[in-house]
């Protein structure tokens, strides 16, 4: 590429050129300004050539043409160093010129990134750049140290009606009014002049002879002009030839005068005389600098003014120095497009001005080397090194170096641009910044476009610099270039994770528009950055309040689609919805719904498919879509929680929360539903912004759109960082299809938002309240309304939310019916029915806890409970209706303690059949808290002494915090079990009442009195409650015992035996106990009972421990009845002592019992031993809580004494009488078998070595006792010991 | 002596994952929003530079007034890097040049 057409070669062709100096005197100036042009506005035009093909001639024989050629005019006042200040001012005014003129475009869209890569490059960068850069690289013109800016010519101009004119020309080159170039000898004073005289044609009497006149005058002048300063340098210009009222003109009268004037100047003299002067400066150089001898001539001359002190501009050179001659023949060389010669005296004087350490002039040097390499476009590296070195050198002088560095920067930068070298450029605009904030602005901003044009586009440094830039621009108030830059910096940076920056970038360019009460678009901007939780706790408050301050001034209220404040939690949304399912309260729909399923299996008729089947009549008439959607009823809420979280650290105000909904009816739904699927999608896709697009104008008709139905409207403020759930309502009044599309808000009261469910939840999982999503998450918050039902509203009076275990209750069901329409088939069950109990409908009004005394007349129960599979029916003339709620009664005992989730389902049916839904059902959810209070145990062991009798050890301990509780009752269930007291209460617990802690141990006999019956067994746990009661009040009280056989303590008995359902067998021979107690009444903690408490504390099937002798493993048991010690006078005879023993049968079968008793020898006998030990009577022993008690254990040392015995007892007693006996037994009856032993000696002396063989003979209709029971068996007798002693 | 550095571990999609503040001098209130652009700006040069090397550790890759940029590059392209900048407290002034 021709480096003369590119730009840089364009720029240096147009600006370094040779200089003219026009000296005129002000009447020809006055003449110019008729035209309202001043005299070198008139000729500049016509200094551009373009093809002057003028001939050259410079150093070497060969000459050149010359094409294109320059000349720059300037007065004689304008030859001098620009002054900085107005430089700067011309400057600024240049650049707020342009920011006004872009302004139109701060409202447009923002540019998306990929456009502006595609755009050329002359689009990019504004086009006031060029014309900017040219004015800085123009302040630093006409500098000494370098040579194209000296006037090569100087053209003297007087008017023809100037007095005198040949001596105005003599006095207008008058030294004090040249420029200080030449008075200070920096240039030759000797230059080309060139006289020209100005005639204006309209000067002088109007008359065409007047004008004549005068231009024969003016001739004249010339002829005198040439007279004096020779013919060749004179010159007569006619302006204004043209009469006042002639209007039309040529495209360009006086042109070619003009034009002619000039191409003579440059062809004739101006070129000729530069040629010339090349020619004797070259060689002068040549002969003074040239060749071996004169180049160590000259170092060695240098080397000697060494001495000389420094200054930063080193020695001065006059025009007349040889240094000053090789920069003078080097920059005419130039201009005159000789390079090689310029380069070759720019090379020359370079070392001159490097060892001189001037070193202005060396940069100034350097720069021109580098711009001829350029020229010469050859050593592409020289070139940019010289240029780096010129730009390093003027930036060492510090400020004075300033100017010349920028202007060196920026054709180096054009020199890296015609090369494509982009990034390189941008650093150089980028060390070109001067400390100058305007400046530096303006050189960041191009920069920045050099790193978008650079290969591959440098995005992220682009946008860097455009903030750089912005910055800058903002700093010099030019507002509208910091918008202009950062608008450019924000399609970089338009949903950058980086959150710092795109804060930074949006909250500044909202902040400048609002400043321009361009108030729309900086809310647009202040928006993106509202969600700054990263930020510190001031930037935050920074940034809200600038952002309502602009909202406030823009004096109306925004409506924003996805509002960032406060932060909607999509999968946080729950919808709590009643279709045939509804809730009692809130708290009911956290519970799962397999739960309530289960407990209404038996109760819901069964269908096919539960969720659409009722709907039969409408399945016809709907499309299959809507089988999918959620059913509704007309007049019942639709709830709708989900989390406002606010990301900030500071408060924000939420106001006027609520839902989007519409409804519409069922026939248009079709064509509805698919104009609103594909709304969908489009609000899926759509941005944030402010709300002007069709999805906003439509929730905006919807929100308008109100009348089908109600919604709620919520307030909150969230602290910060606070989380709160909001629960919203909506409520249709009509049947159709109801569409809850987003919710809106207001935040601090002026700023609307919007937030739609579906654009988001098509990414996120909708967890609806009580459904797994089985289908699109947008038909989850659809319903189909359907016809106002009747809804059963229910809840249960005073339930306690902490009892103590065994509490006891009366509670009434509430049910209460809204709508007019009755409910029917009523049914209703429990999942804790130990818990909660249905009471009879006469409980009603009972007055607790009196009805559970014993009444006077026990009757039956009159209206037996319909229960089936736990599940109650309500009697059927039963139904709910209007205004009056009815009431049922319930009881409630705490069963055991803990935390209990007890659920209550209420079944109804409509009334109305022809209602969509044929059932609803009531779900009621209680969480009860179930705290410790007595704990009850029972130890039964057999009474020693007698059959069927056992001792009872009740312990009781209080295992409550504080309460103190008096034990009022114990009850054994069933008529086969008689209970009383050991001893008196009075003596035992004679404190009536145990405090927390306490525990107490009661004994109490308990007597079977099991009659013969067979049918008793089969029918035990439902057999009559007839109990017996033992009060364990001392006398004193008038209490009467408690009624344990009815409603409800007998209810709750039944369920607890259920609860530890044991096998029939096993459920023989067991009893079960009732406590029953009360807390005093004085120690009741506050909240947690009133005046009238009872706690009942049942344990079911309570059986004896040790099973050595009792039915529980053989059906025989007996008792030896007889003296425990005798005195006896041995030396009289020996002794005869009398046994009764006792045999009973508990089977229901005959047996036959065969008592054999054995002789002495077996005493001691390993084998008995085995068989003792192995017999199970050793299991007693090691009970630990009976050998603490001697008193009831009389066998507990049995052992002990035993073995003592057995190495102790050496005289033997025999049993005397008949050694075997049989007798028959009747099933439950018993008979006594006399026995007799004698003694011998004195001593202790165990009666056990007898055996009992039994034989169990079936009764008639009984053939399976045998397989119950063990048919035969054989039994060794117990230690029963006796003591005979010597009698005195 | 007082320093600043700004450490960020940037995903290969430009997304920083990662961002620590170091340094013992008196934090700026906008020093969080510098560091992010300078070290965003730097990424440009590090993409560039990361093919073209088999080095892992790109030390002053990039440098903006007296804040030097090095990169260490993981082989998943993942991007850690760091700017750094020590300047002497006016008073105390020094070692130096």
């Amino acid at each position: 590429m021709d480096p003369a057409k590119t730009p840089l070669g364009k720029m240096l062709l147009e600006e370094i050129t040779p200089v003219v100096m026009v000296l005129r005197t002000p009447l020809v100036e006055e003449s110019c300004l008729k035209n309202s042009l001043s005299f070198i506005e008139m000729l500049t035009p016509f200094c551009n050539f373009h093809n002057i093909d003028v001939p050259v001639r410079t150093s070497s024989d060969q000459p050149y043409r010359l094409q294109k050629f320059n000349l720059r005019l300037f007065y004689e006042s304008d030859i001098k160093q620009p002054n900085l200040e107005v430089a700067k001012e011309r400057l600024k005014q240049v650049i707020t010129e342009a920011g006004e003129r872009d302004s139109s475009e701060l409202c447009t869209d923002l540019p998306d990134i990929s456009n502006v890569l595609a755009s050329s490059k002359s689009e990019i960068s504004p086009f006031w750049f060029e014309f900017f850069n040219k004015e800085l690289v123009r302040t630093v013109s006409f500098s000494e140290h370098e040579a194209f800016d000296h006037p090569v010519a100087c053209l003297l101009v007087v008017s023809s009606k100037d007095e005198q004119p040949i001596n105005k020309f003599v006095d207008l080159f008058n030294t004090n009014k040249l420029p200080s170039l030449l008075n200070d000898g920096e240039m030759d004073p000797k230059i080309l002049k060139h006289y020209v005289l100005v005639h204006d044609n309209q000067d002088g009497p109007s008359e065409k002879y007047g004008c004549l006149h005068f231009l024969v005058m003016a001739t004249k002048i010339l002829a005198e002009m040439k007279n004096t300063f020779g013919s060749n340098g004179c010159d007569l210009l006619c302006i204004n030839s043209s009469q006042v009222e002639q209007i039309e003109h040529q495209d360009n009268p006086w042109a070619p005068y003009i034009k002619d004037l000039i191409q003579e100047l440059t062809s004739k003299h101006i070129i000729p005389y530069m040629e010339q002067k090349v020619r004797v400066l070259n060689q002068q150089v040549s002969a003074t600098r040239k060749g071996f001898r004169n180049q160590i001539k000259n170092l060695w001359w240098r080397k000697g003014k060494e001495d000389i002190p420094d200054s930063s501009n080193g020695p001065m050179y006059t025009y007349s120095s040889i240094e000053s001659q090789i920069r003078v023949l080097g920059d005419y060389a130039f201009m005159l497009g000789d390079y090689e010669l310029a380069l070759s005296n720019y090379r020359l004087i370079s070392t001159d001005y490097k060892i001189d350490k001037a070193w202005k002039r060396y940069a100034g040097v350097q720069e021109m080397m580098g711009l001829t390499y350029f020229m010469l476009d050859q050593s592409r590296k020289e070139a940019e090194y010289c240029m780096e070195n010129a730009f390093n050198t003027y930036l060492k002088l510090g400020s004075s170096g300033q100017q010349n560095a920028t202007r060196c920067g920026l054709w180096w930068i054009e020199m890296l641009k015609t090369r494509d070298q982009y990034k390189e450029a941008a650093t150089v605009y980028f060390r070109i910044c001067s400390e100058e904030l305007l400046h530096s602005a303006v050189m960041l901003e191009q920069a920045s476009y050099c790193y978008l044009l650079s290969q591959p586009p440098m995005l992220h440094k682009y946008g860097f610099h455009l903030v750089l830039s912005g910055d800058r621009y903002k700093k010099c108030d030019q507002i509208k270039h910091a918008i202009r830059t950062y608008r450019s910096a924000v399609s970089v940076y338009k949903g950058t994770p980086w959150s710092y920056i795109k804060d930074h970038v949006h909250f500044h360019i909202g902040q400048w528009y609002g400043f321009l009460g361009m108030y729309d678009v900086a809310v647009t901007h202040m928006l993106e950055v509202l969600a700054c939780s990263h930020q510190s706790k001031t930037t935050q408050e920074l940034f809200l309040r600038d952002f309502l301050q602009i909202v406030q001034k823009a004096g109306k209220t925004f409506e924003v689609l996805s509002l960032q404040l406060p932060v909607i939690n999509i999968s946080s949304l729950k919808v709590f919805f009643e279709d045939h399912r509804t809730y009692a309260s809130p708290g009911s729909t956290s519970v799962r719904e397999s739960v309530w399923r289960s407990l209404e299996e038996d109760m819901v008729p069964s269908l096919p498919s539960t969720r659409t089947n009722w709907l039969e009549l409408q399945s016809n008439l709907l499309p299959k879509r809507y089988k999918e959607l959620n059913i509704c009823v007309a007049g019942e809420a639709i709830k709708i929680a989900i989390d406002f979280k606010n990301p900030l650290e500071i408060p924000i105000s939420i106001s006027s929360v609520s839902l989007i909904c519409e409804l519409s009816a069922i026939s248009d739904e079709t064509k509805y539903g698919a104009y609103y699927f594909n709304a969908d999608v489009d609000a899926s896709c759509s941005t944030a912004g402010l709300c002007n697009d069709e999805e906003c104008n439509n929730l905006r008709e919807i929100i308008a759109d109100t009348s089908s139905f109600s919604f709620s409207e919520v307030n909150i403020s969230l602290g910060g960082g606070e989380t709160n759930l909001v629960q919203l309502t909506v409520t249709p009044k009509v049947e159709g299809i109801l569409k809850i599309v987003g919710i809106r808000w207001k935040l601090s009261g002026s700023v609307i938002g919007f937030f739609s469910f579906g654009s988001n939840t098509v990414k996120k999982q909708v967890a609806t309240g009580r459904r797994k999503v089985k289908h699109s998450p947008g038909n989850d918050l659809k319903f189909i309304v359907i016809k106002s039902l009747p809804k059963l509203e229910g809840s249960i009076r005073a339930l306690p939310e902490k009892a103590y275990a065994g509490h006891l209750q009366h509670l009434v069901l509430e049910l209460k019916n809204q709508s007019e329409f009755s409910v029917k088939n009523l049914k209703m069950k429990t999942s804790h029915p130990r818990f909660l109990n249905i009471g009879n409908q006469e409980d009603l009004n009972v007055e607790f806890p009196a009805c559970l005394e014993k009444k006077t007349n026990v009757t039956a129960h009159a209206n037996p409970k319909k229960i089936s599979h736990g599940v109650f029916l309500f009697p059927e003339d039963f139904s709910v209706q209007g205004e009056n709620p009815l009431f049922w009664p319930l009881w409630f005992r705490a069963a055991v303690p803990g935390n209990i989730s007890l659920q209550v389902v209420i079944y109804y049916e409509m009334g109305d059949l022809s209602s969509d839904m044929r059932y609803r059902t009531l779900r009621m959810h209680y969480n009860l808290q179930v705290l410790p209070s007595l704990d009850v145990s029972f130890k039964i062991s057999p009474c020693p002494s007698r059959l069927q009798e056992f001792l009872v050890r009740m312990d009781v301990v209080n295992k409550t915090n504080s309460e103190s509780i008096q034990v009022n009752q114990l009850s054994t269930i069933g008529s086969q079990w008689e209970i009383s007291l050991l001893q008196p209460i009075d003596t035992i617990f004679p404190s009536e009442s145990l405090i927390a802690g306490q525990a107490f141990s009661c004994f109490f006999m308990l007597k079977s009195c099991r009659k013969s019956s067979s049918t008793e067994e089969n029918t035990s746990s439902l057999s009559p409650r007839i109990g017996s009661s033992v009060s364990l009040v001392p006398d004193g009280s008038k209490e009467a015992p408690f009624d344990i056989s009815s409603s409800p303590l007998a209810d709750f008995h039944d369920c607890e035996r259920l609860q530890h359902r044991i096998s029939d067998q096993e459920a023989e021979n067991t009893v079960d106990f009732i406590l029953i107690s009360r807390p005093l009444k004085s120690n009741i903690e506050p909240g947690i009972s009133d005046a009238y408490h009872v706690f009942s504390h049942h344990a079911c099937h309570c059986r004896q421990e040790c099973a050595n002798f009792t039915a529980s493993t053989s059906p025989i048991s007996w008792v030896v009845h007889g003296p425990q010690t005798r005195h006896h006078d041995f030396s009289t005879s020996y002794c005869e002592i009398n046994l009764r023993m006792t045999i009973y049968n508990s089977s229901n079968a005959l047996a036959s019992i065969d008592i054999k008793t054995l002789g002495t020898t077996s005493i001691g006998d390993p084998s008995s031993d085995a068989t003792a030990a192995t017999s199970g009577n050793q299991v007693g022993w090691h009970d630990v809580s009976l050998s603490n008690d001697v008193k009831i254990a009389p066998d507990a040392l049995r052992t002990h004494v035993r073995k003592s015995l057995s190495s102790e007892s050496v005289s033997p007693f025999i049993w005397s009488g008949s050694s075997s006996t049989r007798v028959q037994l009747k099933p439950l009856s018993s008979t006594e078998i006399p026995l007799q032993i004698c003694v011998f000696s004195p001593g202790t002396y165990d009666l056990s070595n007898y055996v009992l063989n039994w034989n169990l003979q079936p009764v008639n209709g009984h053939k399976n006792v045998g397989d119950r029971i063990q048919s035969s068996g054989t039994i060794s007798g117990y230690p029963n010991y006796l003591t005979v002693l010597p009698s005195d | 002596m007082a320093t600043t550095a700004c450490f960020i571990i940037v995903s290969r999609n430009d997304i920083p994952i990662y961002e620590a503040e170091v340094g013992s001098a008196t934090k700026r209130e906008d020093a969080a929003q510098m560091h992010q652009f300078i070290l965003h700006a730097a990424l440009d040069l590090v993409q560039d530079l990361a093919w073209t090397t088999s080095a892992m550790y790109l030390k002053a890759i990039d440098r903006f007034n007296d804040m030097v940029v090095s990169v260490y590059v993981t082989a998943g392209h993942i991007l850690c890097i760091c700017d750094f900048k020590c300047y002497r407290d006016k008073k105390t002034g020094e070692n130096g040049e």
